[in-house]
């Protein structure tokens, strides 16, 4: 009995392996983000950054240009990043489907149309409120999906579902904008998932959500891992497999919602990085969550600098960046995964 | 022997010696049936606006224009039947591409837009009105906008069969595609001039404000050429649905005839959004309200889906034009609006029956 349990420790030996990944990735993010700010109008050398970052001396004007405006941005595009990638292992987690992204299947184009209609009716709600708004849209968007598709695992069906609803929610958009073009002027950079300075603020007011649902997913690990080996293993092992899907989904429809609250719909992020993070750690869920808000974060960062490079002086908004990077990886899923 | 005939509930067509046609009476009832809604809804469109008639009125103005004053018969027959027409026109185009993809695709959710020629043209549209604006004159812009779809269709279609073709791989090949193009659309929206912005946006939403009699010509020519070999093919398509391997079993060439058939759904596709802009939800729910009257029979479906979408443009557009007056909606978009919640509605249905 004894032997056996030891033999049992001595498999589960320390993951050094993993960690390592997991410290390096955690390098690569923090030399993104250093080249992300040393980026801009002005280019700033890295010691002047580290400077700013540990003894800010705000007369020094480079040091108030790091501190007052790009930190915000990096900022934001760290934890977009981080929460999108999230949402997406989650997403394809319950609906067992390697498609699944809150961007194709219209969550995110949900909540982009509540926030752009309570911003244009409502003018008079205070902006806090507006992540509610966002949140209640992701919601009725992933129900009309799943009224369209149903639970059951057929990827294309759940797709087509997403881009039925994605059209309806972006043509409601549309006739808003036409009707108050002022509106559009203002809303049309937010539309394409644009990350500015300006955001942090908005940031201040979705933190809680985003912090609790990141918090509250890891309590998920061990659900999920069961439920990878199907549905009927997981309800064997004592998994409550109904509760596990509708807690999932309310996971993603407020990482989701934050988001668009936040930075408007930017998607495939949540398509791209659990697959980069599977090829890395294969399926248990609590190095995928780890591997996925690292990857997340540094790929919303690499898109920033990206977005800020290719045009210069114009920046193209981040979103559009990550279309351009995400749908060709989803069009070699598609062609290496569906016969 | 006259009793059995009639009893049998077909109507035996013998067009040519040795093809035989068995019509169905209901068929022939509700194709008779939504002409004559066709009609009402464009007598309709034509005595509604900003300057109003009765149905009487406009009957009159449109069939014997000799009798009546010349500024009204100017306003019905040069600014609202060209406008009319061409709404009928391109929802029955897209309804055809609607109906040939669903049933090529074996999927009730396939639209037109998946193809990519709506994305391909908005993004060729795009380029020419915001980028580089005053480069060919407007005459040509549909023009543009037809080989634009055309060349990603073309596209996505050898993506799609690069490795072996399968319906799913064009779906999702297709999804794929458009979303990328809708990103460089929408990064041309963002940063294009605002008032360039608006114009396009107007068209992209499928606005029929600035058509001709000269399009709805080239319309009806696209739509009797294209539409017309679909239906020639309803055979092949019934088979289709019923899979692969049974068409194959039955003669129907698969290789062959669904290349052929998707050329077709682009050739209606492009054509109609040349000249209306992107109004593909009609391809998505025409089909669907049709097979509520005729089930799968794409002989019927056909010509039943195509009078049911020009019903519904011409319904969208006489309510984008009227419901905010002056200011006037595009047809896809109030179409969106009036269709969505039917559209999950039915599919939610369907999917528990």
């Amino acid at each position: 009995m004894m032997q056996s349990q030891r033999k049992h420790h001595a498999e589960r030996r320390f993951p050094t392996l993993k960690l390592t990944g997991v410290v390096l990735l955690l390098l690569a993010v923090v030399v993104a983000s250093f080249w992300h700010l040393s980026l801009g109008a002005k280019s700033i050398d890295w010691t002047t950054i580290w400077q700013a970052l540990v003894a800010y001396d705000p007369t020094n004007s480079d040091h108030a240009i790091i501190r007052e405006s790009r930190q915000a941005r990096l900022i934001v595009s760290l934890v977009v990043g981080a929460a999108l990638a999230l949402a997406g292992v989650i997403m394809q987690a319950i609906s067992t489907n390697p498609l699944a992204d809150p961007g194709l299947l219209g969550i995110n184009s949900g909540a982009a149309f509540f926030v752009v209609a309570s911003t244009l009716f409502l003018p008079m709600i205070a902006p806090q409120y507006l992540p509610i708004f966002a949140f209640l849209g992701a919601a009725i968007a992933a129900l009309i999906v799943i009224l369209l598709s149903g639970w059951e695992q057929n990827a294309e069906r759940l797709v087509l579902a997403g881009v039925a609803v994605t059209a309806m929610f972006s043509a409601m958009t549309a006739i808003l904008l036409l009707i108050d073009q002022q509106g559009l002027d203002k809303l049309r950079h937010w539309l394409t998932g644009a990350i500015g300075a300006s955001d942090l603020d908005k940031l201040h007011w979705v933190y809680p959500y985003l912090l609790g649902a990141m918090v509250f997913s890891f309590l998920l690990v061990r659900s999920l891992n069961a439920f990878h080996l199907g549905s009927r293993v997981a309800e064997g092992l004592g998994v409550n497999v109904l509760l596990l899907k509708i807690t999932g989904l309310t996971l993603v429809i407020m990482l989701s919602g934050a988001v668009v609250a936040v930075a408007g719909p930017i998607g495939f992020v949540g398509l791209v990085v659990p697959h980069i993070a599977r090829l890395l750690v294969r399926n248990n869920y609590i190095w995928l969550f780890l591997y996925a808000l690292l990857l997340g974060a540094l790929l919303l960062i690499v898109s920033d600098i990206a977005a800020r490079m290719v045009l210069r002086p114009y920046e193209i908004n981040t979103g559009i960046i990550t279309a351009f990077v995400g749908a060709p990886v989803f069009i070699a899923l598609v062609l290496r995964k569906m016969k | 022997m006259n009793k059995s005939r009639f009893s049998s509930r077909f109507l035996r067509i013998k067009p040519f010696p040795g093809t035989c046609f068995h019509v169905r009476y209901s068929d022939m009832f509700w194709c008779v049936f939504f002409s004559a809604l066709l009609l009402c809804m464009l007598l309709w469109g034509a005595a509604t606006g900003s300057y109003q008639f009765s149905f009487v009125k406009s009957w009159h103005i449109i069939f014997s224009p000799e009798s009546q004053p010349d500024r009204l018969v100017r306003v019905i027959w040069e600014f609202r039947l060209p406008r009319l027409f061409a709404g009928a026109l391109c929802g029955a185009a897209l309804a055809i591409a609607g109906v040939i993809l669903q049933s090529i695709t074996r999927n009730a959710l396939a639209s037109p837009g998946l193809i990519g020629v709506e994305a391909g043209a908005s993004v060729t549209m795009l380029i020419f009105v915001v980028i580089i604006p005053g480069t060919i004159s407007v005459q040509w812009l549909p023009v543009s906008a037809m080989l634009g779809g055309f060349i990603v269709a073309a596209c996505i279609w050898s993506l799609a069969s690069y490795s072996g073709y399968s319906p799913i791989r064009l779906i999702l090949v297709g999804v794929g595609i458009t979303s990328m193009l809708s990103a460089c659309s929408e990064m041309l929206i963002t940063y294009g001039d605002i008032e360039l912005v608006e114009s396009a946006l107007m068209w992209l939403g499928g606005s029929l404000h600035q058509v001709a009699w000269l399009q709805v010509e080239v319309m009806l020519m696209w739509l009797v050429v294209a539409g017309g070999l679909a239906w020639v093919c309803f055979r092949p398509l019934n088979l289709l649905v019923l899979g692969d391997k049974v068409a194959f079993s039955r003669g129907v060439n698969n290789r062959k005839i669904v290349p052929l058939l998707l050329l077709l759904s682009v050739a209606l596709t492009s054509s109609s959004v040349a000249t209306a802009g992107t109004l593909t939800f009609v391809g998505l729910i025409a089909p669907h309200i049709a097979r509520r009257f005729c089930a799968d029979r794409h002989g019927a479906l056909i010509p039943l889906s195509a009078l049911i979408g020009g019903c519904l443009v011409v319904l969208g557009d006489t309510l984008g034009r009227t419901v905010f007056a002056p200011l006037q909606l595009p047809a896809g978009l109030v179409l969106v609006l009036v269709g969505a919640p039917y559209f999950i509605i039915l599919m939610s249905r369907l999917r528990h029956s």
